[in-house]
């Protein structure tokens, strides 16, 4: 048989006994052994693994500082040098989630594997997911059972350096990591089988799951037309010619804001399309296709439009990550919101 | 927003979606010969502006060719 892991236990002020939130500023202390929920932990471990020690934080000393706190956790680590740091469960708490975070990355960084557990909606998990493991509980203490058996299956297999399933398997947070993994079985048979599982109405797991668009208020109308100031912004990958500005031709991690007050169109001699998912040779003959400037300076005159902001915004939109666009979106809309623009034209190719 | 793949565009949280010519040349058409691209390109811009005023609850297409607003589509 082998040797019991050695594990230590991380709990904040209230599951140490000290007190509730009265007492969420004390420093850092240490116990031999397991204290309040850490018996329950030793009991889920079994012959596994012993909790050799519990390491003590108030969740607000741990908030408020963090260097003073994290120093302390680090040495009484080094001072037990455990096999596995297993932190919480925090549940739904948010500081002690991510006080339990940041305790699992000063073990991480000491070499010291380690797990934590907290709902998925805690800010310690949806802020520090990637960077630590962490097992998904519900949002009470009602759930410690199911959390504590799923928290030292992980805890095990960490202490004992065996390699850990995707998270899909192991039932972690996903981390957004993507290694190669065989399934075991052929993808249409996967398929066929999801498909069938679907047809008939039984339960099927997707392998890429599918996130739900957003659902965006809409902006109330604009209410005279002749009176607005409208902004143009494409994802076309217009550029100016010859590409001064050194634009990528996709995956955009930036965008790029030109001034078009002087301007009545743009013209093919002062700029051009660089953007890799499309054929390119119409745009660059005619850019105006993907950013309508002449089209509304025709209606500026002819006072249909109050007028044309002086500053337009481009990117390429290919390959750019929902996430990154997402970002570049609001830095946009901030811009043009703090601009006094009225309405916007959004030319996607 | 005023894209080509207006059905994939209405799925992405755009409220007002205006149908847009081509990929390669969203507002206009450079095969229907100089007046008529421009005249095209003019009646996309125009969707687009009437859609800006146009009070919608929720994913809406408006197409510059089959009439102006066109039934508001369920959420995805």
């Amino acid at each position: 048989m082998t040797t019991p892991l050695r594990v230590a236990h991380y709990i904040n002020q209230f599951f140490a006994g000290i007190g509730g939130e009265e007492q969420a500023g004390v420093g850092v202390s240490f116990r031999d052994g397991a204290v309040g929920p850490g018996r329950a932990l030793a009991t889920a471990f079994g012959d596994a693994a012993t909790v050799v020690g519990t390491i003590v934080c108030g969740d607000n000393f741990a908030a408020e500082q963090p260097d003073d706190a994290q120093r302390a956790i680090a040495s009484h680590l080094g001072d037990v040098k455990p096999d596995v740091l297993v932190a919480g469960p925090a549940f739904a708490s948010g500081r002690y989630g991510l006080a339990c975070a940041h305790a699992c990355l000063t073990a991480t960084r000491l070499g010291v594997p380690a797990v934590t557990a907290m709902h998925r909606d805690n800010p310690g998990a949806t802020s520090f997911r990637k960077s630590v493991l962490i097992v998904p509980t519900g949002e009470s203490a009602m759930s410690m059972p199911a959390a504590l058996e799923h928290v030292t299956r992980l805890a095990t297999k960490l202490g004992r350096r065996e390699p850990l399933n995707p998270a899909e398997v192991e039932g972690y947070l996903p981390q957004g990591n993507r290694r190669v993994w065989d399934r075991g079985r052929p993808g249409w048979e996967r398929a066929l089988d999801m498909l069938l599982a679907k047809l008939h109405g039984r339960p099927f797991v997707t392998e890429v799951p599918y996130n739900a668009p957003e659902k965006v208020e809409p902006a109330r109308p604009i209410a005279d037309l002749t009176r607005a100031k409208i902004a143009m912004i494409t994802t076309g990958g217009l550029v100016r010619k010859g590409n001064p500005d050194r634009q990528v031709s996709a995956n955009a991690t930036r965008y790029h804001r030109h001034s078009v007050r002087d301007l009545e169109q743009l013209t093919p001699e002062g700029w051009e399309a660089f953007h890799a998912g499309y054929f390119n040779h119409i745009v660059n003959r005619n850019p105006n296709y993907i950013l309508p400037l002449s089209f509304l300076r025709d209606l500026e005159k002819h006072g249909r439009i109050g007028g044309v902001h002086e500053y337009m915004y481009a990117l390429p939109g290919v390959s750019t990550p929902v996430a990154v666009a997402t970002g570049l979106g609001q830095a946009i809309a901030r811009d043009l919101s703090t601009a006094g623009v009225d309405g916007c034209l959004l030319v996607a190719t | 927003m005023i894209s080509a793949i207006y059905e994939f565009a209405l799925t992405t949280g755009a409220n007002r979606v205006v149908r847009g010519s081509r990929i390669e040349h969203v507002c206009g058409d450079p095969g229907l010969g100089p007046e008529k691209d421009y005249a095209y390109g003019m009646r996309i811009v125009t969707t687009a502006l009437d859609a800006l005023t146009t009070a919608v609850s929720g994913p809406t297409l408006f197409d510059p060719v089959h009439g102006a607003s066109t039934a508001e589509l369920a959420r995805v």
